[in-house]
């Protein structure tokens, strides 16, 4: 069957406003959906746990940065910061309240980082890009202050780390050591359907629309009535909220217990690599993203030292290690020179030839 | 020496009294003392020399700058530093001289960006984009589209307006403007780089506006021969002051215009 937009008329102004508006693109993604879940049966342990779920959580996170600073335009290197939140609330509230479903702590322990993320979004009123940047670097650095050195926010534990108590849904264990990879994926898994699928509908809508006009000219989204403020600080609160999602997902389902320092500022950087890679406002994007950035260098990791066994050579660890880095390097600036928007903006011009192939247009 | 405020100033039908307005940038004095009114569901211009002070005008108008004297009364009532949000909550949209689109949203999005203030489902249900969300996009879309087809370019609905003719841009940010469904519609220079067919259409939109949907409309613009057939009424600015204000006759035969503004510039 071929990708084609012919004899799919739109009749209704409902139905031309789809996200998917082919036929195709919804069945492709109903097959992507399906196939996830059955990897959940049909994958191992290590591309369970060290592959699949770490590229849902950085996806979700880059998600949260994306909408941020790919639609509302305002650049952030607290994104770290913001995920610490989620995490650090979502450990108070499980330990406070053991009863309650782990799930339902999870999705409201991202309120905490929204909140968190709006104060320190005030200042975007008066200032702009780099400037903006440094503030929520003030952000970042204050943050991590205070998740070294406030010792209730890790119930007062000697090794001042968070750990990963038992929690069960449907009394199978989630979080814990003895929750199963293929119990936290699938957990993680909806999660982040369920929560993709929330931002694609507010990028979409009214919200979306007006935070893109703040984006491309704030001064005339000004004149058609846009409140600066209001629509910037939602746009901290929306993107931090998915960042506090993600920083919980990913030290009680990934990692298992963690100390403050994954929620350093390389992680911020991380995350924003993962957006500009990835292209910036595009949902799709922030997957490629976090599969280009945190993918690549594991598929790396595998094949290269298979590649050289032909030739009767073996390398050592360290060397792959180093060879690893300068691939994926080499592969960011190779991305970023032949499409500056993103693998998203390749994808989209695939899309569009595929459209028309085989003719060029 | 200034003639003083006419008390008498027909209240009913005046939407917008500017008053003593001056304005200064340091040095600069982009318009000293300027009164002058715009009357319900006229076509009114303004018109001067380069650097006159029109767009100075709009600006304060619409509360882009602030007056640094002066007062501007808006449907009889003066806000004192009123921010541009609030001008466009009370019913004045604009145009840009040098067009302000958002270049990366289709036509289609950024005339439906300019609904944003009709727009009234909350959060939650945009979230889900369910129920009131989802019946208010195919409500305000169905505005949208009609303006689209008023304007004459359904064929560039979906095209990023950063790739338009400049032309074609001025249309769109006139929808966009149009889409607030305006009291007060602020023009400047709506005509400017285009060439004789645009400017007719143009013309032609801009009297539909005002007689169909009897919306005020201000502008700015050079060509005079548009201006006299459009307005109703003009104001002449020179060097930040005002020099004539009436009809376009009037305006036309008054020597300080032809001297200062029509001698110079033709
Ligand atoms: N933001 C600003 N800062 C400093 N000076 C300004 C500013 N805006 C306008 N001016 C000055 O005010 C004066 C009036 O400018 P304005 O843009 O209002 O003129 P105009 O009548 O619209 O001219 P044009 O026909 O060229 O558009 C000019 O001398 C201009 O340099
Ligand atoms: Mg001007």
């Amino acid at each position: 069957m071929l990708y084609r937009e012919a004899g799919q008329f739109k009749t209704t102004y409902f139905s031309d406003m789809a996200v998917f508006r082919l036929r195709e693109d919804r069945t492709g993604l109903a097959v992507v959906v399906v196939a996830a879940y059955g990897l959940a049966f049909v994958g191992t342990d290590f591309l369970l746990q060290a592959v699949l779920i770490p590229f849902l959580v950085f996806s979700l996170a880059a998600i949260g940065l994306n909408i941020l600073t790919g639609y509302a335009g305002q650049l952030s290197l607290g994104t770290g910061a913001f995920m610490g939140v989620g995490a650090y609330s979502c450990y108070k509230l499980m330990t406070a309240f053991p009863d309650v479903n782990v799930i339902i702590w999870i999705l409201v322990s991202g309120l905490f980082s929204a909140a968190v993320g709006a104060l320190f979004g005030l200042p975007s009123l008066r200032i702009k890009g780099f400037y903006l940047a440094v503030a929520t670097l003030a952000a970042q650095f204050f943050l991590q202050w205070c998740f070294i050195r406030v010792p209730w926010l890790v119930n007062y534990n000697v090794s001042g780390a968070l750990d990963a108590p038992l929690r069960t849904v449907f009394s199978i264990p989630v979080v814990g050591a003895t929750a199963t990879s293929q119990a936290r994926y699938i957990v993680v898994l909806t999660l982040v359907i369920a929560l993709t699928w929330l931002a694609s509908n507010l990028v979409r809508g009214r919200i979306g629309r007006m935070w893109i006009a703040v984006r491309d000219m704030d001064l005339a989204a000004e004149l058609i009535g846009i409140r600066p403020l209001q629509t910037k600080l939602l746009a901290f609160a929306v993107s931090s909220y998915y960042c506090g999602v993600a920083g919980a997902l990913m030290v009680f389902l990934w990692y298992g217990g963690a100390e403050y320092d994954v929620f350093n500022i390389n992680q911020s950087f991380f995350i924003l690599f993962m957006v500009i890679i990835g292209g910036l406002g595009s949902l799709i994007g922030s997957f490629f993203g976090a599969a280009l950035i945190f993918i690549m260098p594991i598929l790396l990791g595998i094949i290269l030292p298979a590649l050289l066994v032909p030739f009767g050579l073996s390398i050592g660890a360290e060397t792959i290690e180093h060879l690893r880095f300068m691939i994926v390097g080499a592969l960011i600036i190779f991305f970023l020179i032949v499409e500056p928007h993103g693998l998203a903006r390749l994808w989209q011009i695939g899309k569009q030839k595929l459209l028309v192939w085989p003719f060029p247009y | 020496m200034r003639p003083p405020l006419q008390p008498n100033r027909d209240t009913d039908n005046t939407l917008l009294a500017v008053e003593n307005v001056s304005l200064r940038f340091g040095g600069v004095k982009a318009l000293t003392g300027v009164s002058f009114d715009i009357r319900k569901g006229e076509i009114r211009a303004i018109i001067g020399p380069n650097g006159a002070g029109k767009t100075s005008m709009l600006n304060c108008i619409n509360g882009f700058y602030h007056p640094t004297d002066g007062r501007i009364i808006f449907k009889g009532e003066m806000r004192r530093k009123m921010r541009p949000h609030v001008a466009a909550r009370g019913g004045i949209a604009r145009t840009f001289q040098n067009v302000a689109l958002f270049k990366s949203m289709s036509t289609l999005d950024n005339i439906m960006v300019g609904r944003s203030l009709k727009m009234k489902a909350g959060f939650f249900w945009q979230l889900l984009r369910y129920g009131p969300a989802i019946e208010e996009e195919v409500a305000h879309r169905k505005v949208v589209e009609d303006i689209i087809d008023f304007l004459q370019i359904p064929h560039i609905r979906r095209t990023p307006v950063g790739r338009l003719p400049y032309g074609l841009q001025k249309r769109v940010e006139l929808g966009r403007a149009l889409a607030m469904e305006p009291d007060l519609l602020l023009l400047d220079e709506p005509m400017a780089g285009m060439n004789l067919e645009e400017k007719e259409d143009m013309a032609r939109f801009i009297i539909e506006v005002n007689q169909q949907f009897g919306t005020t409309v201000a502008l700015i613009e050079h060509d005079m021969s548009v201006v006299m057939d459009l307005s109703d009424r003009v104001v002449v600015l020179e060097y930040g002051r005002k020099i004539a204000d009436g009809t376009p006759e009037q305006v036309k035969s008054d020597a300080r215009v032809i001297d200062a503004y029509l001698g110079v510039a033709h």
